[in-house]
């Protein structure tokens, strides 16, 4: 058998128990679609208030969505690794050969079932109660971005990850040094034309930023595939950089973890 | 062929202040293929630690281990292939879920398809005569029904090699006894696969193991069959001793007094009666310890020779007792 089978299997397993396992308890529904709404509404009314242009309501509603797949990187992938080593389950999955990417994607892909209902609750009820107007043609230059955009920020939470398999607790200060950061500069409220040069910079090498300037521009703005080519050009250029990357981290920090007798310590 | 070899393994830890532990000290150690080994030795032997670096879970600082010829270090994937490993008092799975989809879950990580995985889950179900509680979520199992869930995980990619560490901690008698007879049977089902077992318990290792080897302070000190172990207490003669009254210091005394060469007792609490087992060099020995006892007050209800056990090897060489 391939190591991509058993990368997928193991995935979609690991993807199963967290899609199912969510809504055996539907609570989830309340904590993912209503009070993300709050943040997005605190800011919509602000723009309404200085009097913004309209399309600023489709900026924020956007933003609104995809911090959902900023929080799912962080939390869903990094700190849940962090989790299944508490509960003794990565233990038995580091028992099994199934690579550790594929426990990751299996997280990442099961945290994205919530996180899109999340996103697009945010969307629909951004349209019904502000009034947000997206161009529907924008559709798919979108959706191409958007699915770079997971791709680069899947690699980002491999790497997370691989400081909770390292520093488990520890990690939680990482992620929150990166949660924060990444929210100012990516522009989830605003657009990041309004930052300094230098600052909009340091933006622009973080997918997100780009990701989202890229939605943003097809469904407010009406932009198509080709005018959006620098944004899909700087995406695809990041993935295998960041993919690389990644593994890199990722094997390193598996194997100082074994060196060290961290990998399946618990309680840290 | 062997199917687990160690030759001078070594495991060091660094503590927090700084301090060194060898938690494993130059093992070297052959396990045959088909085999039931049992690895005896009191907690912070460096029994758990062997499993781990076996199983790929931790690099050992020196020295080589092979389980079925592959290297754990350089070849860890390919042993992950072929092992598996079950603890005593896990509680890895997700409590959410159901005994068949936590067991469907761990078939994915051995590359069944969908369809495939449920008929191994099935497969499973029956072998471990789990059908009452298959579909039960993890969280509202008893100990029990854990622990053969535990064990059904195991045998999800019916693993060539399968360490099991303390298998049977903390079960009640009958399902201590329903797992000792799994083991058995996993063996004579598959004569190639080979049980790596770690156990607190003597009459578990003597009952199931082909060999024992007991490890102390990281390092193996006896290795062989049961019977091959006691002879390492042939010299000697085992009594069983029973005095009445509780007496919780004696042991201390008679080897303070160096009337014995080794000594445990078990008080019952319900007669009233501390039974000792005593080792000693001859029978004029012997003698003599009872004597004393009868001398200092002790009323000994009985004193008789037995046959020496695990126990009293393990107390020879270890100098602490294994606690049941």
């Amino acid at each position: 058998m391939s190591k991509y089978t058993l990368l997928f299997r193991a995935a979609f397993g690991r993807a199963y128990i967290r899609v199912k396992g969510g809504n055996k308890e539907p609570s989830w529904v309340i904590w993912e679609v209503f009070l993300p709404l709050l943040m997005v509404s605190s800011v919509v009314y602000a723009y309404r208030m200085l009097g913004a242009p309209s399309e600023y309501i489709g900026f924020v509603v956007l933003g609104g969505a995809m911090v959902s797949f900023w929080f799912n990187v962080i939390w869903g992938m990094g700190a849940t690794l962090y989790w299944e080593k508490e509960t003794g389950n990565l233990e038995v999955f580091m028992v099994s050969p199934a690579p550790l990417e594929g426990l990751l994607l299996g997280m990442a892909l099961g945290g994205m079932f919530n996180t899109l209902t999340r996103a697009l609750s945010i969307v629909v009820m951004g349209v019904l109660l502000f009034g947000a107007t997206f161009n529907i043609t924008g559709l798919l230059p979108a959706f191409l971005v958007f699915m770079l955009t997971m791709v680069a920020l899947y690699a980002l939470g491999m790497s997370i990850a691989s400081i909770f398999l390292m520093y488990s607790r520890s990690g939680w200060r990482a992620a929150e040094l990166l949660q924060e950061p990444v929210m100012f500069l990516s522009g989830l409220y605003y657009p990041v034309s309004v930052l300094p040069a230098l600052i909009q910079g340091v933006a622009s090498i973080i997918p997100l930023t780009i990701g989202l300037d890229g939605i943003r521009l097809s469904l407010v703005m009406g932009y198509g595939i080709w005018e959006l080519r620098h944004h899909i050009a700087l995406l695809s250029a990041m993935i295998p950089v960041l993919m690389y990357l990644a593994r890199r981290i990722l094997h390193y920090m598996e194997v100082k973890a074994k060196r060290e007798g961290r990998l399946t310590l618990r309680w840290m | 062929m062997h199917s687990v070899k160690t030759i001078n393994l070594s495991r060091v830890f660094k503590r927090d202040d700084g301090s060194i532990v060898h938690a494993l000290d130059g093992v070297t150690l052959s396990v045959n293929r088909g085999e039931i080994f049992g690895l005896l030795g009191p907690n912070g032997a460096g029994k758990t630690t062997l499993i781990r670096i076996l199983s790929t879970l931790l690099l050992p600082t020196s020295g080589e281990a092979y389980v079925e010829g592959y290297d754990v270090v350089r070849e860890a994937s390919k042993v992950r292939e072929i092992i598996n490993v079950v603890s005593g008092g896990e509680r890895a799975g997700y409590g959410i879920m159901t005994v068949r989809e936590n067991l469907w879950y761990y078939t994915q990580l051995y590359g069944y398809s969908g369809r495939e995985g449920w008929r191994k889950v099935d497969e499973l179900v029956e072998l471990l005569g789990m059908e009452e509680f298959a579909n039960v979520r993890l969280n509202r199992l008893s100990t029990g029904m854990i622990q053969k869930y535990n064990l059904a995980r195991g045998l999800v990619n019916d693993p060539k090699v399968l360490f099991l560490d303390e298998p049977t901690l903390g079960l009640d008698v009958e399902v201590a006894r329903y797992i000792r007879g799994l083991i058995k049977r996993l063996i004579a089902e598959r004569p190639d696969r080979t049980i790596f077992l770690t156990t607190h318990y003597m009459a578990e290792a003597e009952e199931l193991c082909n060999r024992i080897a007991i490890i102390h302070r990281g390092k193996i000190i006896a290795l062989g069959a049961s019977d091959e172990l006691k002879k390492l207490v042939s010299q000697e003669v085992v009594y069983r001793v029973e005095v009445k009254g509780l007496h919780s210091k004696l042991v201390d005394e008679i080897l303070e007094r160096k009337l014995a060469v080794t000594a445990s007792w078990k008080s019952d609490i319900v007669s009233g009666v501390t039974v000792l087992r005593l080792v000693f060099r001859d029978e004029g020995d012997a003698g003599r310890a009872i004597e004393w006892l009868v001398k200092s007050g002790f009323t000994v209800t009985s004193a008789h020779r037995v046959e020496p056990t695990l126990e009293d090897v393990f107390l020879k060489l270890v100098g602490v007792r294994l606690h049941e």
